[in-house]
C-alpha cells in the first residue's frame, strides 16, 4: 500500500510538471528572503555576543584593604556563579596601566605622595547573567560585600545593546512569520491544483472505500516534498550568495577581516532549515486538502 | 440486508423522498423502478452513506447508516459494491489497476490482489482486457470493467445506478444476465432503473418509487 501511496504522489509531480516546477522556486525564493533575515539574525546576534563579552564590571575594593581580606572577596566572587572570569588588578598595576594609557597626565598623580588609585576585580559575567535587570541586582548584591567600595559597569552601553538585540529578534521573527506563510500560500495552491485535477479519482476512491488518511496521503507526501526541495534550493541559493559576498568582500579590501567574522548555517541548521521547509508544505498540503474536503461527495 | 424506516430526504424545499419504508433481505434481487428524479440515486446514496437522512433510520447490513460516524463510512462501503451508469473508470489506469483499486485501499497483499483481480476479471469475461485503458474498450466492456470493480472484494451488498443506460438493449441483456449469476453465488442485488427491457429481463422483485414516494409492491419474487 505505502509503494502505491508514494508512487501516486510521484505521478502527481509528473503530471503537474510545470506547476510542481513553479512551486519549488517560488517556494525556494520565499524562504531565500526568510534565510537571508535569519543569516543577518544569526550573524548580527553573534557580533552582539561578542560585544557582551567585552563588558567587563569593575569592583573596586576598600583602599588599604588586608591580602587575607582580598582573598576573601576574591572567594566571594569565584564561588559566584554569575562570574565567568575574573583578573585581580593590584593598586601598583591599576597606577602602571593609567601612566600607560595616559602618559601625559602622569604627573598629576605624583604630586599626591600615594597611590590614589584602588585595587580592583575585573569581572565578566556569565551569558545568562547579562541582561540589564541581572546585571543591576548583581552589583547591587556585591556591593555589600566587606571590603568592597564600589561596583561599576555602562549601564548605557548593556541597555542599548539589549534593545538592538530585541529589535532584531522582533524583525526576524514578523519577517519569517510573514514569508512562511507565503510558503504556506504557494504549496496550498499548487496542492489545490493537483486536487482538482484528481477530483474524479477522489470521489471514486471515497465511494469504493478508501479511508481519509489514504486520499490524504499522497497529497501531503507531495507538499512535504515540495517544501523540502524549496528550502533545500533556498540554502543552496544563499549560499552562493554568501560566497560572493565573501569573495567581494576580499577582492575589494572593504570590511577587511570581516569575512571571517561572518558565518553561514551550520549543517545542523540547514537540515533543521529543510524539516522547517517539509513542515510548511505538510501544513500547505493539509490547508488545501481540508478545504476540498469540505466539498466531498 | 436493508432497512429504511420512515426515510425522508429533502434538497432545499424539493422533496427527494417522502416517508419510505421497505425492508431488503439477505440474497435478494430487487429493482428500483421510477423516473428520472423519482428518488432512487439519492435512495442509494443513502445506503453508502453519500447522504443522510433529514428523518428515519436506515440499516445496511445491521449497521444503522444514520448515525454511522463519518470515519466509519469507508468500512461500510467496502462491504457494498456499487456499480455506476457513467461507469467512473480511472482513465489513465489500466483496466487490471481499476479493478485492484479496492483491495488497494484495503491493504490486502498484492498476491491476493492478482489472484482475486484475475478471478473478477475471469467472472465479467474481459480477463484478456487486463492491460488495456479503459478508452480502448467498448461501452459493454467499460460496464463490466466496473461490475469487476464493484465484485472484487465479494461484498454482501451490489447497488447499480443506471447501470444499463448507455448501454444497448442486447449489452442490456448481458449485464443484466451478470448480475443474475452474482446474485446467484449470495450477493444480494439492487439495482436502480427506469428501462422497462431491464425490469422485463430480470424478473424479480420491484420496487417503484414516483415523486419520492414507494408505491405498493407489483414485481415478482424470485
Amino acid at each position: 500500500m505505502l509503494s502505491y501511496l508514494l508512487r501516486e504522489s510521484w505521478v502527481n509531480m509528473r503530471t503537474n510538471r510545470m506547476t510542481t516546477v513553479v512551486a519549488i522556486l517560488t517556494t525556494a525564493f520565499t524562504l531565500a528572503c526568510v534565510g537571508i533575515f535569519l543569516l543577518l539574525y544569526v550573524n548580527l546576534r553573534a557580533a552582539a555576543g561578542w560585544l557582551q563579552d567585552d563588558i567587563k564590571i569593575m569592583v573596586y575594593l576598600e583602599d588599604r584593604l588586608a591580602a587575607d581580606s582580598i582573598a576573601k572577596v576574591e572567594q566571594q566572587l569565584r564561588s559566584d556563579h554569575a562570574v565567568a572570569s575574573l583578573l585581580f588588578i593590584s593598586k601598583e598595576q591599576a597606577l602602571g596601566e593609567f601612566k600607560a594609557q595616559f602618559p601625559s597626565e602622569s604627573h598629576l598623580l605624583e604630586g599626591l605622595g600615594q597611590n590614589p588609585l584602588p585595587a580592583s576585580f575585573v569581572v565578566a559575567l556569565s551569558p545568562s547573567f547579562r541582561s540589564s535587570g541581572l546585571v543591576k541586582r548583581w552589583a547591587e548584591r556585591v556591593s555589600r560585600i566587606a571590603g568592597v567600595s564600589k561596583v561599576d559597569y555602562n549601564q548605557d552601553w548593556i541597555d542599548a545593546l539589549a534593545t538592538v538585540i530585541r529589535s532584531i529578534e522582533l524583525v526576524a521573527v514578523g519577517i519569517g512569520v510573514i514569508l512562511s506563510a507565503a510558503a504556506v500560500t504557494i504549496i496550498a495552491n499548487t496542492i489545490r491544483l493537483t486536487l482538482f485535477a484528481r477530483r474524479d479519482e477522489i470521489a471514486i476512491l471515497r465511494l469504493i472505500g478508501a479511508t481519509t488518511s489514504f486520499i490524504r496521503i499522497p497529497y501531503l507526501v507531495e507538499g512535504a516534498v515540495l517544501g523540502a526541495l524549496g528550502s533545500a534550493l533556498s540554502l543552496a541559493m544563499l549560499k552562493l550568495m554568501y560566497e560572493l559576498f565573501r569573495q567581494e568582500m576580499r577582492t575589494t579590501g572593504r570590511f577587511a577581516g570581516l569575512e571571517n567574522l561572518i558565518a553561514f548555517f551550520p549543517p545542523s541548521a540547514c537540515l533543521a532549515l529543510i524539516a522547517v521547509g517539509m513542515g510548511l508544505g505538510v501544513a500547505g498540503s493539509f490547508v488545501s486538502i481540508r478545504r476540498f474536503g469540505e466539498a466531498r461527495t | 440486508m436493508i432497512q429504511l424506516i420512515h426515510v425522508s430526504k429533502r434538497y432545499d424545499q424539493r422533496s427527494a423522498l417522502s416517508d419510505v419504508t421497505l425492508e431488503i433481505g439477505k440474497g435478494e434481487f430487487v429493482l428500483l423502478m421510477g423516473p428520472s428524479g423519482a428518488g432512487k440515486s439519492t435512495l442509494l446514496r443513502l445506503l453508502i452513506g453519500a447522504e443522510r437522512p433529514d428523518e428515519g433510520q436506515v440499516f445496511v447490513h445491521q449497521k444503522n447508516v444514520t448515525t454511522l460516524k463519518q470515519s466509519d463510512i469507508p468500512y461500510l462501503r467496502r462491504k457494498v459494491g456499487t456499480v455506476f451508469q457513467d461507469f467512473r473508470l480511472l482513465p489513465k489506469k489500466s483496466v487490471f489497476d481499476n479493478v485492484a483499486l479496492p483491495l488497494l485501499v484495503q491493504g490486502v497483499s498484492a498476491d491476493d490482489i492478482s489472484r482475486k483481480v484475475t478471478e473478477a476479471l475471469r467472472a465479467v469475461g474481459i480477463e484478456h482486457k487486463r492491460d488495456q485503458l479503459p478508452a480502448g474498450l467498448s461501452t459493454g466492456e467499460q460496464q463490466r470493467v466496473c461490475i469487476a470493480r464493484a465484485i472484487v472484494n465479494s461484498p454482501v451488498l451490489l447497488l447499480a445506478d443506471e447501470p444499463t443506460g448507455n448501454l444497448d438493449p442486447a449489452l442490456t441483456v448481458e449485464i443484466i444476465e451478470l448480475f443474475k449469476t452474482i446474485n446467484a453465488r449470495g450477493t444480494t442485488v439492487v439495482v436502480a432503473t427506469h428501462d422497462p427491457l431491464v425490469m422485463a429481463q430480470a424478473n424479480r422483485r420491484v420496487l417503484t418509487l414516483s415523486q419520492g414516494r414507494l408505491l405498493p409492491e407489483q414485481g415478482v419474487s424470485s
